[in-house]
Formats: C-alpha cells, sequence, structure tokens
C-alpha cells in the first residue's frame, strides 16, 4: 500500500488538472469566441455608392477650397441602423468646369482632421503641408492627400467615401 | 518546473504548510467551492457581455437582441450568464440548508453564516439589477413591480424609487444606474464578501460531519472532488442552455403596452405571496424577505450549544426545514397557477410572436437609432399597413360594418376582375355600397369567354402589371371599345360619360389618385362614392405608401400577408 500512495497521489493530481482545466477551457471558449465576433466582420457599414453633395453650381471656378461634411444616408453600426450619420469632411476644389477634386480631410499621416490655411491645406495634431493640388509639401505625411472618387451626374456632384490606410506611401485601401 | 514552485512558494508563502482535513476530503464539502467557480463563471461571461452592451433605452434591447442573434456563440454566453444566476440560487439554497442543517454555524463560526446569509442577499440583488439591463418587455416591467414595492418602504420609499430610477421615471439614467450597481457596485462587494467568507472559512475549517481525530489532505483529494462538483454542475448547466438556446428575450420595452411579468423564478415565492396577500401585497412582501433574513440570521443566536447533532437541535432544523418548505411550496404553487392559466398562455404566445418579429426585423434591418420600438417600422409596407389598420379597415375588410368592397390578397387580380365583371354588384364588390342599390349600378359583363378573358387581360394591362399578354391585351382593347367605352372612359384624366375612367386601373398612380379624391369626376363622380377624399388628411408620401401595398396585394397570398409579420 505504501509503495502505491505516490501512485494514487499522481493520479489525483492529474486528474484534478485536468477535470479543473477542461471545465476552465469550456467556460472560457464561448467567451473568447463571443469576444472576437467583431474581428473580420463589417461592424459599421459605408455606402459603397456615391453620395451627393449638393449641385456642383456651388462650388466656383478657381474658388479656395471649400470643406462639406459627407453625410451618409443610412449607416449600420452594429445593432443600430441610423439615417443622416456624418462620415467625415471633404475639401472640394473645382478647377475647370468639369473638373472637380474632392480630398478626404482625413490626413493620410494618422487621420486628425485637415484645415485649409490661406494657401496651402495644413494639418494641426503633426504640422503636415499639403499644396493646393493635395501633394504633400512638408512631412510627416508620406502622401499628399487621399483623393476621393469623384461622379458629376446631371449637374450635382457625388463621391464615394472611402477610408484609407494611414501612413503608408500609397493609397490602399483600409 | 521545480525552480519556478519553490520560488513562488518563498515569494508568497502559498503551499508552504500541506493544508488538511478534519475527517478527511468530502463531497459534502463542495458547496461553497462550486459556488466559487459559478461566480467566476459569472465575471467572465459577464465581461464579455459588457463588451456589447450597450446601456441607454433606445439602444439597450436592440444590443442585447445583437448578442443573442448576430454575434458568435452570444446566445451561449447570455445564457450561461443568465442561468448561471439561477444556478447560483439553486447552489447556495443547498450550501446554506446543509449549514443550517448539521449546525454548522454554531460557534466559532456565526460570522462566516452571517457573511454568508450577507453574500446570498447580495447575490439576489445581482440579479434583480440585471434583470432590466435587457430593457425588454419581460425585465422592464418586472423592474416595474420590484421598484414599486421597494417604493412602499416606509419613510425611505420615495428616496429609494428616486435613487433607483435615477429620477421621476423610467430612462437613461435607470439603466446606467442599474448597469453601474450590476457590473461595479454589486460585483465588488460580493468579492469582499466572498474574501470574508472564505478567510473566515480557512481559519475554522470544515465543520466535520463527525466528530473525529483522523485528518486527510487538501490537496488533491479534496480539490479533485471539488473539480469534479464544479464538472457536473457546469455540465448540467452547459446541457440547460444549449436545450433552451440561451435566454428569451422578449419584444422591447413597450410602455404602452403592458406585459404579465414575473420576476425571476427564484422571486416566485414571494409574487405568490404577494398574489395570496392580497390586499396586504405590499406587506407581504416586504415583510417576508425581512422575516425569513430575520430567522437565519437569529439561528445561530438562539442555537448554542456544543452538540451539533440533528437529534439535540431537533425543533431548529425543523424549523428552518419548514420555513424553506414553505419557500418551495410557494414557488411551485406559482408554475401551477401560471400553467393553469389559459389566458395569460394566449398573451404570452402573442407576446412571444412579437418578440419573434422584433428580433427578425432587427437582425435584417438594424434597429433605428430613434428606439427599439421604432425597430417594428422597419417592417415592409408598415406605414401603409398602419394606415390601412386606422383608415381602411372598417368599410374594406370582412365585418358587419363593411360599407365598401372587400380589400384583401388577390384583390384586383385577373381572377377578381373576371369575378367583378359578372356580378359587380356582388357581396365582394359594390354589394355593400349604396351604388349597388342605385338603378345606374353597372350591370354584369355579359361575354363569351374567350372575349371575357381577352377583356380582363386588357384591364389587367392598365396597372402596369409585366406578366401581360399583348395580344390578349390588345383584342380586349377591341372589346372594350365596344362593350364599355359608351359608359367608361380609357383616357388619362378624362371621365367616361357616366362612369369612372379605366386608364391605369389598379396601377400605383391610380390607386395614389383614386385615394385622394374617389369623388373626382374621373373616378366615381360625386354623387356615386360614399368614401371619402384623403387628399387633406393625408399627405401624398401617405397614399403613395397605401398605393404601393394595394399593388403589393394584388399578387399577394393569405401567407404572404402573415409572413410578413404583425405590425
Amino acid at each position: 500500500m505504501a509503495d502505491r500512495e505516490p501512485d494514487r497521489r499522481g493520479f489525483l493530481k492529474l486528474a484534478t488538472c485536468a477535470v479543473g482545466g477542461g471545465v476552465g477551457l469550456v467556460v472560457v471558449a464561448p467567451v473568447l469566441k463571443l469576444l472576437d465576433d467583431p474581428s473580420g466582420k463589417i461592424t459599421v457599414t459605408t455606402p459603397t455608392e456615391p453620395i451627393d453633395l449638393g449641385a456642383i453650381d456651388r462650388f466656383q471656378i478657381g474658388a479656395e477650397p471649400t470643406k462639406v461634411e459627407v453625410i451618409a444616408p443610412l449607416v449600420k453600426d452594429a445593432w443600430t441602423a441610423a439615417r443622416n450619420v456624418v462620415l467625415g469632411g471633404a475639401w472640394i476644389r473645382r478647377t475647370s468646369p468639369e473638373k472637380i477634386e474632392v480630398f478626404s480631410a482625413v490626413c493620410p499621416h494618422l487621420g486628425c482632421g485637415v484645415g485649409w490655411e490661406g494657401k496651402q491645406f495644413g494639418c494641426p495634431c503633426h504640422n503636415s503641408k499639403f499644396a493646393v493640388n493635395g501633394d504633400v509639401v512638408t512631412g510627416p505625411s508620406k502622401r499628399g492627400l487621399d483623393a476621393l472618387p469623384v461622379q458629376i451626374k446631371d449637374g450635382r456632384l457625388r463621391v464615394v467615401w472611402v477610408s484609407y490606410k494611414l501612413d503608408t506611401d500609397a493609397k490602399v485601401l483600409g | 518546473m521545480s525552480r519556478l514552485g519553490n520560488y513562488l512558494r518563498d515569494r508568497t508563502g502559498l503551499g508552504t504548510q500541506a493544508a488538511t482535513i478534519s475527517g478527511g476530503a468530502s463531497f459534502a464539502y463542495v458547496f461553497g467551492w462550486v459556488l466559487l467557480f459559478l461566480l467566476l463563471t459569472e465575471c467572465v461571461t459577464g465581461a464579455a457581455l459588457a463588451a456589447f452592451y450597450s446601456p441607454s433605452t433606445a439602444s439597450a434591447w436592440a444590443s442585447v437582441a445583437y448578442i443573442q442573434d448576430q454575434a458568435s456563440w452570444g446566445w451561449l454566453v447570455r445564457g450561461l450568464h443568465h442561468h448561471g444566476g439561477g444556478a447560483i440560487a439553486i447552489v447556495s439554497g443547498l450550501h446554506l440548508v446543509q449549514t443550517a442543517v448539521f449546525g454548522a454555524y454554531k460557534k466559532p463560526r456565526e460570522l462566516t453564516w452571517w457573511i454568508g446569509l450577507l453574500l446570498m442577499g447580495l447575490i439576489l440583488a445581482w440579479a434583480v439589477t440585471g434583470y432590466v439591463l435587457r430593457w425588454d418587455q419581460a425585465g422592464y416591467w418586472a423592474n416595474k413591480v420590484e421598484v414599486g414595492i421597494a417604493a412602499g418602504t416606509p419613510i425611505v420609499g420615495d428616496k429609494i424609487r428616486a435613487l433607483a430610477l435615477g429620477g421621476n421615471e423610467y430612462g437613461n439614467l435607470t439603466l446606467t444606474r442599474f448597469y453601474m450597481l450590476h457590473v461595479i457596485a454589486l460585483p465588488a462587494l460580493v468579492a469582499l464578501g466572498v474574501v470574508a467568507h472564505l478567510v473566515l472559512a480557512r481559519r475554522h475549517g470544515s465543520t466535520p460531519l463527525k466528530t473525529t481525530t483522523t485528518t486527510g489532505p487538501r490537496w488533491p483529494d479534496q480539490t479533485l472532488r471539488n473539480a469534479l462538483a464544479m464538472a457536473l454542475v457546469f455540465g448540467a448547466l452547459l446541457g440547460y442552455v444549449v436545450s433552451q438556446h440561451g435566454v428569451e428575450l422578449a419584444a422591447p420595452a413597450d410602455p404602452s403596452q403592458s406585459f404579465d411579468a414575473r420576476p425571476l423564478w427564484y422571486f416566485r415565492w414571494l409574487y405568490e405571496l404577494r398574489v395570496l396577500a392580497g390586499s396586504f401585497e405590499k406587506l407581504a412582501a416586504l415583510a417576508a424577505p425581512a422575516v425569513v433574513g430575520g430567522i437565519l440570521v437569529a439561528l445561530p443566536i438562539f442555537d448554542r450549544g456544543e452538540d451539533r447533532s440533528i437529534r439535540a437541535r431537533r425543533k431548529f432544523v425543523i424549523g428552518t426545514l419548514a420555513l424553506l418548505g414553505v419557500i418551495a411550496a410557494l414557488t411551485l404553487s406559482s408554475f401551477i397557477r401560471d400553467a393553469d392559466n389559459d389566458e395569460r398562455e394566449d398573451s404570452m404566445e402573442k407576446a412571444e410572436a412579437r418578440a419573434l418579429h422584433a428580433r427578425s426585423l432587427a437582425a435584417i434591418n438594424g434597429v433605428p437609432a430613434t428606439g427599439a420600438l421604432d425597430v417594428f417600422k422597419t417592417a415592409p409596407m408598415w406605414k401603409a399597413r398602419t394606415l390601412f389598420e386606422q383608415l381602411c379597415k372598417g368599410c374594406h375588410t370582412d365585418g358587419k360594418d363593411r360599407l365598401g368592397p372587400l380589400i384583401e390578397p388577390g384583390h384586383g387580380d385577373r381572377a377578381w376582375l373576371r369575378a367583378f365583371l359578372a356580378d359587380p354588384s356582388g357581396t365582394a364588390y359594390w354589394g355593400h355600397t349604396l351604388l349597388a342599390k342605385d338603378t345606374a349600378a353597372m350591370a354584369p359583363v355579359e361575354l363569351p369567354a374567350g372575349d371575357r378573358d381577352d377583356l380582363v387581360e386588357w384591364l389587367h394591362a392598365q396597372s402596369g402589371a409585366n406578366d401581360v399578354i399583348p395580344a390578349k391585351r390588345d383584342r380586349g382593347q377591341t372589346i372594350f371599345d365596344k362593350a364599355c367605352d359608351s359608359c367608361h372612359s380609357r383616357q388619362d384624366g378624362t371621365a367616361g360619360t357616366s362612369a369612372p375612367s379605366l386608364f391605369g386601373l389598379g396601377s400605383r398612380d391610380y390607386y395614389t389618385s383614386f385615394i385622394g379624391n374617389p369623388k373626382a369626376a374621373t373616378h366615381m363622380g360625386d354623387d356615386k362614392s360614399e368614401m371619402p377624399a384623403f387628399q387633406k388628411d393625408l399627405s401624398l408620401l401617405d397614399r403613395d405608401a397605401l398605393a404601393e401595398y394595394l399593388v403589393w396585394l394584388r399578387t399577394a397570398t393569405k401567407q404572404d400577408v402573415d409572413a410578413i409579420g404583425p405590425l
């Protein structure tokens, strides 16, 4: 008997760890699965179709860039479906009767809001400067302002709202 | 491994003394550990739920519906969290009964007992604060009753209510308050209580079942028994949760729509006591927990002496068991009462249908940011169906008060047109109107079957339907010109000589125009229509919505109507 005692205790210890660990895993697994639910899921929808920014007559040829809010008619955000949600700001510059450039106001460096400073665009957070055509004048931003896909239809300006990856050399979909 | 073990033992002092149990390991001692395990399970599942939950009246229900129906395994975690609370109620009840029956509350363990009772109270409060968070009909109305009872407390009742609700009425502050209590205040208090309970239990050790001098090691002998008991309880919990697909979620809280709410099952004995107490219900609901709690608190004070044998403490054991027996009997009686109540069963079935409807709409359309109840408005043609219910139903659906033609699935389709032509004053058509009794009423159209079907095709084509057979339609127009043109017109905006223009009959524009003013010359003409003109009361959008609904109804079946769900 005395020789067997360590065996028995060893078995009991192993069994305890196995049972305890097993139960622990079964408790934790669904919790981790639930916490991981949002990864890889589109939890906030952004419309893929162009969003109306108003009549093109609003924007005068050669004028200073104008800022507009890009408003989605419907955004599904996890459980909520909200109407008229502001997605972000955009800078509009009309260079000719048919040509309008729309820059996302999201700084390509780290995502702050880019403003117009009279002669050029500037980001208040890290002081990147961009020329009126969107090119970088001084860093730290690695690329110029992100131009958004533009569509002009029936005299109205429409733009597709796209979020690009931040702090990369080239525009990459976010 | 052993170096790490030695390091930890040295630095923490844990495991340096081999803990022993007087009388050896036993399954009798597992209850406390199972409770601790269940409490930890509540914390872990609760943390995951908190990562999804939104404590605001507009979105609380929506976020819970999201957890239940959309997030992966959300229903399982939510079910474990909810029914885990029930498991805690059962196991802590057993723990309490065991302690009471064996007199384990006696000196020197009175403080352990009292802290245990306090913990039980806190855990019950924990459950109450959790039930309201889902902001569905069940949680909302149960909470109204609970707060109502608490508000009946002498002197401080109003204060309690105001503090619980965060003001004068149910609203955002109610949810944020109960959320704070549920996830911060009560967990902290329970954690403190559990630590104190454990420290004292360790200090005094388990109460041996028999007086003995032998001892056994705690690790691994007792630990294995604890682990096996945890596995057993968790297995049962998991099985139940899976079989129930988690826990129900009723329709969003609706202050305008009453709900026959019940408290969580572990409060059902109090609920039953209230029912039995009649006009003394508030007194019963407040006094009963105080009496039961008071008796349990008083046990170690009155049951003194060394002897813990049941025989020597017969009156205390019988008294305690009788008290718990009454609680069990009241609980059972409450469930039996509900099971016998057919009316309740009906209303619960309706409530469940409404809940499933709301949840399926939430999953498909999302819940409007304006509030959870607006989820119903995202149902197909909700606006039109609501207007129809309010304005059209009385005269146009079957019932003794019907004054106009019957409007139901298939209204205006080919079969309907054919039957109408055969008997325009039939009961489903103009039969209930004054027009049917007029000498000017339309006479049955008698045509050879082929010609009649061609005419029907032409009439059907007016709706703009996309399944028209052109050849038949064109023949039908010739027949119209011969047989109908003397009274009707087929020109846009031109009235017939003595009957409506049939241009666009059954199309969306036609219905919009007709609903706006049936008395217009192009429609029924002033003297022939009893139907009111809705152009003043209904906006063009509303009329268009109704028109869209009527067009949809033409090709719909009864099943289609049922499938789009209730309003």
